[in-house]
């Protein structure tokens, strides 16, 4: 057999409860079929965790998992994967980050890290090439992120090591833990930080003193120098240097779909003063960028003077920015700043936070949630000091803060009411784009495979509102009319499959996917360039294709079905009375009809089909089907 | 004469300037072969790669008990043959510039005259210029950055 380049070709499986580990190898067939990163990480999950195992049990597995690409010049390629059962969903947990963890993985020797069982005592893990350490971690219980990783680096004396950390807040409990990078390079979604924390461990540390071969370096070196000329080159590399993704703060709301006041207004009268615009022209000193980046659009700010002078840190994005502002009513932007570094400190996952908050203060501004209920916080729109102190609280799992540890379903639940203003897909808190101003976006967040978000397909081509270009690429031109409910079946499919090759190559998608500079011909070219592992751009679609559905059936497993792919009741009733966006609903069925034949899924169960498993060779899953 | 100059304020820790590095000098990519390391602060967001300044006085050169150190055409040199993996060298240079990888000092070469960090840096940080000595450590620039931007801890 040829060598196969740019894989590690190792994973390394390590189990807390013996204090032992082990590699295994990666096999040429797991390359082709799952590229890397999510999608191994997909497979592996799929194989080892079953229906039925309790999130926070041992017999749940925290896998991380980065691609090909990684640990090379490859522009962006900086990217990891960590899976495991979902906490906060019950479901597939899967969440991404950057930074410089994962060319660490690959500089230790592994594609995939495995942490399984459950330690005794609380420890921090520490893999150098292929040593594994167990080190007592008590002295750090409780720490913070930042903390925690000071201390690390510290106490191994190398301040090269990478680290991922959860918060203080997944040691308590709270079921929407991160798991940090590089302190605030967050893996936030789905509760990836809680699951590392009931395992008894703090930190996952690296060092890696390997390298990294690909197959043809000279071909290799010209396309890497060709990417970076293109995406120097891209109409949206100024406004990324400058802003990062707060550049679309101002664009949303000019759009009328930018979520204010938990999704009861799509435009937010204050944008200005919380814009990215703002942010860049105030308060950032520097840019950062994740390993290998070309475009660094990540910023460090810093406030010099007034209430808040000595505040700094790094970030936000869009996604932490608005949900601190608009999402909540507040226009203050340095005091989002400071409650997305405490939820960073404490370990958070900002935009659950923000989903939890938005909806208590919904209800306490319609009057169905008392003072007295929320032990003296009065939850109006804005109110930042509140939101501070229900911050710590969440954190502590204390008074109020404990309704809202376990996301806006549980919470509901308790309260016996709210149900109906909850805005979430398959209990996960849906992200800062209101879908009625963006219906194929609402699809993606309906059926994706982590519950309600928009990285599984973030379907950008429907704000060209362009038809020219939804008949072209997908010959219906409402596709990309983002208003518009036709042909989203289809464009929702495309995207799902490229974001799950992105995903699994581990590039950054804002960059080669939403500046399409690697589409699957390329990837195909970038991946034989890398590995020498020849495959047809049809068939990087289709392994694309392959991870959703194994991630699908994942869901399946646990009981998923059509009736669990339906955004929030408001978005397919209630039309935006202002902005852009207004006067529309979601057409929930239609799209949903459209995107299981494009999927070949039973379009009444919304399962995919025995024959269209065969045909993605996922055949030992039919048994899997109810 | 011509050197490899850092602006702290923009570099942006990518540590592409150590892919470059060491693909350039050995078709593989490793920062553990890079002559140059970006060293970084995550709590502050500072960054700053270390690497050859090409000093007049240059201690390491002094030190070195095997005389590995050399100058060439004006370029400061390792000889590998001669070099015995002591460390001397890396404990010697102020500004951290030198390292050991498998047991030889890493020191940068400037590619022969074109530097591939400074033509690959994406923000500009590094430049490849007719410069006067700079003194500033980089210890030295992360305490300049912190005062002016007012950062602290």
């Amino acid at each position: 057999m040829a060598r196969i380049y740019g894989y590690a070709g190792s994973l390394l499986r390590i189990d807390l409860t013996n204090q032992a580990y082990e590699t295994e190898r990666i096999t040429e067939a797991e390359m082709r079929g799952y590229l890397g990163g999510r999608g191994f990480n997909a497979k592996r999950l799929y194989d080892e965790v079953d229906a039925g195992v309790d999130p926070l049990s041992p017999g749940n597995k925290l896998i991380f998992g980065t691609g090909p690409l990684v640990g090379t010049m490859f522009p962006t390629a900086s990217r990891f994967n960590v899976s495991a059962k979902s906490p906060h969903t019950g479901i597939l947990g899967d969440s991404n980050a950057g930074g410089h963890f994962a060319p660490e993985m690959k500089f230790a020797g592994y594609d995939q890290i495995i942490l399984e069982g459950l330690s005794a005592s609380p420890i921090y893990v520490y893999v150098e090439d292929n040593h594994v350490d167990f080190r007592d971690a008590s002295s750090i219980k409780g720490s913070t992120v930042f903390e925690a990783d000071g201390f690390i680096k510290g106490e191994l004396g190398d301040r090269r090591v990478q680290t991922v950390i959860c918060g203080p807040a997944a040691e308590k409990g709270v079921k929407y833990g991160g798991l940090f990078a590089n302190q605030v390079r967050v893996a936030s979604r789905t509760g990836m930080g809680t699951v590392m924390a009931s395992k008894n461990v703090k930190a996952l540390a690296l060092r890696g003193t390997g390298l990294v071969e690909v197959a043809e370096p000279d071909g290799f070196e010209r396309m890497t120098l060709k990417l970076e000329k293109e995406i120097r080159a891209h109409e949206q590399y100024p406004g990324r240097m400058r802003m990062g993704t707060t550049r679309i703060l101002m664009m949303a709301n000019e759009a009328g779909f930018l979520p204010t006041r938990n999704y009861t207004s799509g435009v937010y009268e204050d944008a200005h003063m919380v814009s990215g615009e703002r942010l860049a022209e105030e308060y950032n000193v520097k840019n950062r960028g994740c390993f290998a980046c070309t475009i660094p659009c990540s910023r460090v700010y810093s406030i010099k003077e007034g209430p808040n002078k000595g505040l700094h840190g790094e970030g936000p994005e869009y996604e932490a920015l608005g949900s601190f502002t608009s999402r909540i009513g507040n226009n203050d932007l340095e005091l989002a700043l400071k409650a997305i570094d405490l939820c960073n400190q404490l370990g958070l996952d900002v935009l659950t936070v923000a989903g939890c908050v938005g909806w208590a203060m919904e209800l306490y501004e319609a009057g169905e949630l008392t003072a007295e209920e929320t032990g003296g916080l009065e939850l109006t729109w804005g109110n930042m000091e509140a939101l501070q102190e229900l911050i710590r609280l969440i954190a502590e799992r204390e008074g109020f803060g404990d309704v809202l540890a376990d996301g806006s379903v549980e919470a509901a639940k308790r309260l016996g009411r709210g149900m109906d203003r909850t805005i979430q897909v398959k209990g996960m808190d849906l992200i800062m784009a209101d879908p009625r101003g963006l219906k194929g976006f609402g699809l993606g967040y309906a059926v994706a495979s982590r519950g309600g978000d928009h990285l599984r397909s973030e379907p950008f081509l429907e704000l060209s509102d362009d038809p020219e270009i939804g008949e072209r690429m997908f010959g219906v031109p409402e596709s990309t009319l983002r208003l518009a409910d036709r042909g989203k079946g289809r464009l929702v499919s495309y995207f799902e499959d490229w974001n799950a090759v992105i995903d699994s190559l581990e590039p950054c998608k804002n960059i080669m996917q939403n500046m399409m500079l690697l589409p699957f011909e390329r990837a195909a070219e970038a991946l034989e360039l890398t590995t020498g592992l020849r495959v047809t751009p049809e068939e990087m679609r289709e392994a694309g294709e392959r991870i959703i559905t194994l991630e699908r059936m994942y869901g399946v497993r646990e009981g998923v079905s059509r009736a669990d792919d339906r955004l929030p009741s408001r978005f397919m009733e209630s039309p935006l009375r202002e902005g852009a966006s207004s006067g529309t609903v979601v057409d929930m069925d239609l799209m949903l009809d459209e995107y299981y034949a494009e999927r070949g899924w039973d379009p009444e169960t919304g399962h995919p089909t025995p024959e269209t498993l065969l045909r993605l060779g996922l055949g030992s899953a039919v048994k899997d089907l109810p | 004469m011509k050197r490899v100059t850092v602006e702290a304020e923009r570099c942006a820790g990518c540590r592409q300037c150590e892919m470059v590095c060491s693909f350039h000098h050995t078709k593989t990519f490793s920062p553990e072969s890079s002559r140059v390391t970006v060293i970084k602060d995550d709590r502050l967001g500072l960054d700053y790669p270390l690497m050859c300044r090409q000093c007049s006085d240059c201690p390491p050169m002094d030190a070195c008990p095997a005389q590995a150190i050399t100058r060439e055409e004006g370029i400061i040199m390792v000889d590998w043959q001669a070099c015995i993996g002591c460390g001397v060298c890396v404990e010697e240079c102020r500004y951290g510039a030198v390292k050991l990888h498998d047991d030889k000092a890493l020191v940068c070469d400037l590619c022969g005259g074109e530097p591939q960090c400074v033509a690959r840096c994406p923000t500009g940080a590094l430049s490849y210029t007719e410069s006067p000595e700079f003194t500033e450590t980089p210890w030295e620039a992360f305490d300049r950055l912190k005062e002016e931007w007012g950062m602290h801890g």
